[in-house]
């Protein structure tokens, strides 16, 4: 082998742009098909439902897909959602706070889990899958206390997220949702804390005989995520008016499937956070679409389980496929 | 003699460069046969190539006259060619029985016979002078010699007609390492033909029947041990004195870049101390495990040293680094032995990796075009070839790759490079253009820290170098009053048990 | 390419699975949403209210949704809108929630959507707060509840200790049934030594039976508020030795407790007629559609009880 090189035309740009091409690509084919097989589906009616019910998986799958890019990631998502949701219940049933505080307070009580996971993770140096799979139970014991495991409902008071806006007709909770997803996208390529966690997920050792400390960033984006959490409790509150402590149980499932499918490793290094949004998209499309043909549930499971799995499929033929080329 | 149980004949391999070439070997029955060379002189690769590790590229070998070319390491043990490679290769977790015989369980309907295993096991145990370990223990909780003569014991289990030990004694005892003796001298007689690698010229000269010698991946020598002496093998390791071909020039200042005094870390380095001046090229040689690799590491905060000052330049501060990021701000850079392991993002561009230790930014943004433009400009003075700054380092060759770790540093402007095998690896025009690139940095006043197992290169670019043994320094040398022989025999020397 | 490539599974299965739906214009849809379609309860349920569509099949066209577990309100609340989106002309609900899912149908009633609340009555409070009208066609789950309590209490005396399990508790049919098991023991002089939530599940209601049954060795039967957990309750039982001695009744009358009944491991269920719960729910939508008139009063269903002469 010598110093020449294959000659091949430039690639990165041209291949990020094919990789979104596929998943927009993939999205309308199957809002085409939902569409064909029922005359309702391709309403604005139905389109706008399904972007007022998206909000909380897609801050929760920013969330999560920054962690897996570190090379982390966080099991916790779920129940931190849920304790973030008892805090909002508890703060303005009991404690007569407006939405704008409670909010702030449910914000600050999922970062505070965050930052608990993560100092645990890289002080410890545990993996965070047990680190966080310990914070799943914890949170969820949480949620259950403070609530003392009833559903609490807040009524009209936080719906104000979730409620339609006039003209546009989405709610604000999906508009903060796309405005995190863009933060996040140019957090991750633009700035130097994105460039350090990409370049962390890859190959730590490196980074840090780079001269950088990696701990802080690897905390930060623990925070980070349970922050999003926290923003994710506010809006499912508001969509369901009600606080409940068993809510969003497997949704980090969801969330993780979201970030496969939109091409996010989870061997850390790689990943992108609008295509992760494609990624929840594709979930939700494939749900609602799936619930309007009336198609049986078992039918329903095999279908969104085959997705994710072609979807990660695809994911390892295209690195072979890279790495060929 | 008796007739050849292997025959090698103009054996080849090619890597990224040719690591062997042309090589001829016989051993004949009962022969311990010593395979002696310095450094990447291809000894290993002659061993894995005949252990079924890795396929020739060219050339023959017979064994008991049938022709050997084994598919893979189970094909050779099947036809009686068993390796103790010098990386343990035992699972910790599993008992010492089970280690032995993992491959070829004794059982029964599928249930593993314990009795017949444990009975087996002390039988390879005792062959090997291991009578008091419990056959039953975890492998784990044995020393490095114990777990070296167990997999030496593993080896003998299996049809045994060449055994090939590769540096078997790196980590015995005095002790431990008569007991091997016994058993190798015992196979012997029984007719089992022995290739035994090794640095320590007089193990050697006491255990085996003949040696051959490797250089550059060449036959340079074969001779019965009894008639040569140790200066023979180290003068025939050594070779000729490459001509440089280009005069050195010196760039040394007087002004002291970088002082360390009594450096130790755990038993890998020891009290050393030295000094860097700027424009100083100062080489560091020494046998793998001799504890350059740690002190380059415990320079940088890559490890944390037990004690011992740092000095960088005309800084008052004496401290340790505690953390490569100390390191980088005082201005000390370290080019990594393993670039795949510590120094590259592989999936990443040129342009991720080269500016990862000096990202420019105002608050945290990126300034990507200035990213570039630099990032473009160091690649084309090192003339490093790829299509654009966005390629995948890891489609690049290893010259280029090492070129882009160097291009990291030169961005973050160090003022003392420390190079752990910087050339490993790399073909002879990217090893002359990175050759030039270090003059060019002593020409501007840098410090450089070079560890080379390559005694030519170090001779050829340095103006000084040391020789480490054992942790420690023991022996310097000015460019001039150094000869490739002292050089090495400094460097040997203390091994020798 | 690949785009293509990995869509076609899933569509091809798609394809299979709802091949045969067609609609004509005239006929109003209904949307039965249920709770987790895993349970055999709802299962049930759905299936009966599908034999009832086939047979009815010229009267309206169903939807039958379910979510992937009991307690995944976010995702019931999406299938209301959702359904509220498809543009069915009734909704029938069995809600996970009995106050979470009220706005949602809220959305519903505003949309002209005849709801009909089924299974788990919505909380009237919260009814009232959103101005609802809602009507509740279902069995009296306290009632029945009374009922395998009374006849429990004839195979006991006063004074003797029972532990009940109950379910999910902001549920408000776990409320409900518990209630019912309250009335029938306080009345018959039994004393609940213990009350525990095992949120409904067979596992957990085995490993608070086997607790409770270690602490509270004098309590001679266990109520369970569903079947699932009067089977988790039994293996405890079994478990501890003690069969024979501590008597269980339970609530649903499932299959797998029938035969338990019959074996006499199990004293009594009660029988909500399941398969027929959502059919009531149809019926009484689709007379709703075709009289607008008509009051939204609640609508109550039979419960009976079951033991192993009622089963023969």
């Amino acid at each position: 082998m010598s110093d020449h090189l294959p000659t091949r035309p430039a690639p990165s740009v041209g291949r990020v742009l094919a990789e979104r091409a596929g998943l927009a690509g993939a999205l309308l084919l199957l809002i085409l098909v939902f569409g064909s097989l029922s005359s309702s589906f391709l309403s604005t009616r139905t389109l706008v439902s399904i972007a007022n019910q998206i909000p909380d998986l897609t801050v929760i799958a920013v969330g999560l897909t920054l962690v897996l890019i570190s090379g982390g990631i966080d099991l916790s998502v779920g129940s931190v959602l849920a304790l973030c949701s008892a805090v909002v219940g508890v703060m303005m049933v009991d404690a007569g706070l407006s939405i704008g505080s409670a909010a702030v307070i449910a914000l600050a009580a999922g970062a505070i889990c965050g930052l608990v996971s993560g100092s645990i993770t890289v002080l410890a140096g545990l993996p965070s899958f047990i680190v966080t799979l310990g914070m799943l139970e914890v949170a969820r014991g949480g949620a259950y206390l403070i609530t003392d495991s009833q559903t609490k409902y807040i009524g009209s008071s936080v719906e104000m997220m979730a409620a339609s806006l006039p003209i546009l007709r989405v709610s604000p909770s999906f508009l903060v949702a796309v405005a995190v997803v863009v933060l996040a996208q140019v957090l991750l390529t633009r700035t130097v804390f994105g460039r350090y966690l990409i370049a962390i997920g890859t190959n730590e050792n490196a980074v840090r005989m780079s001269g950088i400390d990696t701990r802080p960033y690897r905390m930060a984006v623990f925070v980070i995520s349970g922050a999003l959490c926290g923003l994710g409790a506010v809006m499912q509150t508001s969509r369901l008016a009600t606080a409940d402590p068993n809510a969003a149980i497997g949704l980090e499932l969801s969330a993780i499937a979201a970030a496969v499918i939109g091409g996010t490793s989870l061997m850390g290094g790689r990943g992108s956070v609008v295509n992760t949004f494609f990624g929840v998209l594709i979930i939700a499309v494939l749900q609602t679409g799936l619930a309007s043909v009336g198609a049986s549930e078992p039918i329903k499971r095999v279908i969104t389980g085959s997705v994710i799995v072609v979807a990660a499929l695809l994911d390892v033929w295209r690195s072979h496929w890279q790495s060929r080329t | 003699m008796k007739p050849p149980i292997v025959s090698v004949r103009g054996l080849s391999k090619d890597y990224a460069v040719r690591v062997l070439d042309g090589v001829d070997l016989d051993l004949a029955a009962g022969e311990i046969h010593a395979l002696i060379g310095a450094n990447g002189a291809g000894k290993s690769t002659l061993c894995r190539i005949l252990a079924g590790l890795t396929p020739a590229s060219k050339g023959e070998i017979t064994l008991m006259g049938d022709d050997f070319r084994p598919s893979d390491k189970r094909d050779a043990e099947d036809r009686g060619v068993q390796i103790v490679q010098q990386e343990l290769n035992l699972l910790p977790s599993l008992t010492v029985a089970e280690n032995l015989f993992l491959n070829h369980f004794p059982h029964r309907y599928g249930w593993i016979d314990y009795q017949k295993l444990h009975a087996d096991a002390e039988v390879a145990l005792q062959r090997v002078g291991l009578q008091a370990v419990n056959p039953r223990t975890p492998t784990g909780t044995l020393g490095v010699g114990s777990r070296q003569l167990v997999e030496i014991a593993a080896a003998l289990v299996r049809d045994c007609q060449l055994l090939i030990l590769d540096e078997p004694t790196a980590a015995l005892t005095p002790v431990e390492i008569s007991r091997l003796f016994d058993c190798v001298r015992e196979l012997s007689e029984a007719g089992v033909s022995i290739l035994y690698v090794s640095h320590r010229l007089e193990e050697i000269r006491t255990l085996c029947d003949r040696f051959i010698v490797l250089r550059d991946g060449r036959k340079v020598g074969s001779r019965n041990t009894v008639d040569s002496s140790s200066e023979e093998m180290v003068a025939l390791m050594a070779g000729e004195a490459v001509t440089a071909s280009k005069p050195f020039q010196s760039h040394r200042q007087n002004r002291v870049a970088l002082r360390v005094e009594d450096l130790c870390r755990g038993n890998q380095v020891r009290n050393v101390s030295l000094e860097v001046k700027c424009g100083e090229r100062l080489g560091i040689a020494g046998l793998v495990g001799a504890g350059r690799t740690e002190l380059l590491r415990a320079i940088f905060g890559a490890d944390r040293a037990d004690s011992g000052t740092i000095r960088l330049g005309d800084d008052a501060s004496i401290e340790r680094c505690s953390h490569p990021r100390q390191a980088v701000r005082r201005g000390l850079a370290l080019v990594t032995e393993d670039r795949k392991q510590d120094g590259l993002l592989l999936p990443h561009s040129v342009r991720i990796n080269a500016s990862l230790a000096r990202l420019t930014h105002s608050l945290g943004w990126i300034d990507r075009r200035g990213e570039v433009a630099r990032v473009e400009a160091r690649c084309r003075t090192l003339e490093t070839r790829f299509h654009s700054v966005e390629q995948p380092v890891e489609e690049l060759s290893g010259g280029n790759q090492q070129k882009v770790v160097l291009v990291k540093w030169l961005e973050s402007d160090a003022d003392v490079f420390l190079l752990d095998e910087p050339t490993r690896g790399i073909d002879v025009t990217a090893r002359q253009q990175i050759d030039r690139l270090f003059e060019d940095l002593a020409r501007r006043g840098k410090a450089l820290l070079i560890v080379s197992s390559d005694l030519d290169e170090l001779m050829q670019l340095c103006d000084s170098i040391v020789a480490m043994a054992e942790g420690r320094v023991v022996a310097r040398f000015q460019r001039g009053s150094w000869s490739r022989q002292s050089v090495m025999e400094a460097a040997f020397g203390d091994t020798s048990p | 390419m690949s785009c293509l490539r990995w869509l076609a599974l899933p569509t091809l299965l798609l394809l299979a699975s709802c091949g045969g739906e067609e609609s004509g214009p005239a006929k109003p849809q209904v949307a039965l949403i249920m709770k987790s379609l895993a349970n055999e309860f709802f299962s049930t349920m759905a299936a009966g209210a599908e034999r009832h569509q086939a047979e009815n099949s010229r009267r309206y066209d169903l939807i039958v949704n379910g979510i992937k577990d009991e307690r995944d309100l976010s995702r019931q609340v999406a299938l209301v809108d959702e359904m509220i989106a498809r543009g069915v002309q009734a909704i029938v609900i069995a809600p996970a929630d009995s106050k979470a899912l009220a706005p949602a149908l809220g959305r519903a009633s505003e949309a002209g959507i005849v709801v009909i609340n089924i299974d788990n009555k919505l909380d009237i409070q919260v009814l009232e707060q959103e101005g609802l009208a809602i009507p509740f066609v279902g069995p009296d789950n306290r009632a029945g509840a009374r009922k395998v309590g009374d006849h429990l209490a004839q195979a006991l005396e006063s004074g003797m200790q029972v532990i009940v399990l109950e379910g999910t508790r902001s549920s408000f049919n776990a409320q409900q049934r518990r209630l019912g098991f309250e009335d029938a023991m306080r009345d018959a002089g039994i004393v609940i030594a213990d009350s525990q939530s095992a949120n409904w599940e067979m596992a957990q209601a085995n490993t608070f039976t086997t607790s409770m049954l270690a602490e509270y060795p004098q309590a001679r039967a266990v109520l369970a508020s569903n079947d699932s957990m009067a089977l988790g309750a039994l293996a405890a039982v079994k478990a501890a030795g003690r069969e024979g001695e501590v008597t269980i009744v339970g609530f649903d009358n499932i299959t797998a407790v029938q035969a338990a009944i019959r074996e006499g491991r199990i004293l009594a269920t009660a029988d909500q007629h399941a398969d027929q719960l959502a059919t009531f729910g149809i019926d009484y939508a689709l007379k709703l559609l075709a009289d607008s008139n008509q009051t939204l009063d609640d609508l109550e269903t039979p419960v009976d009880l079951i033991t192993a002469s009622s089963l023969d």
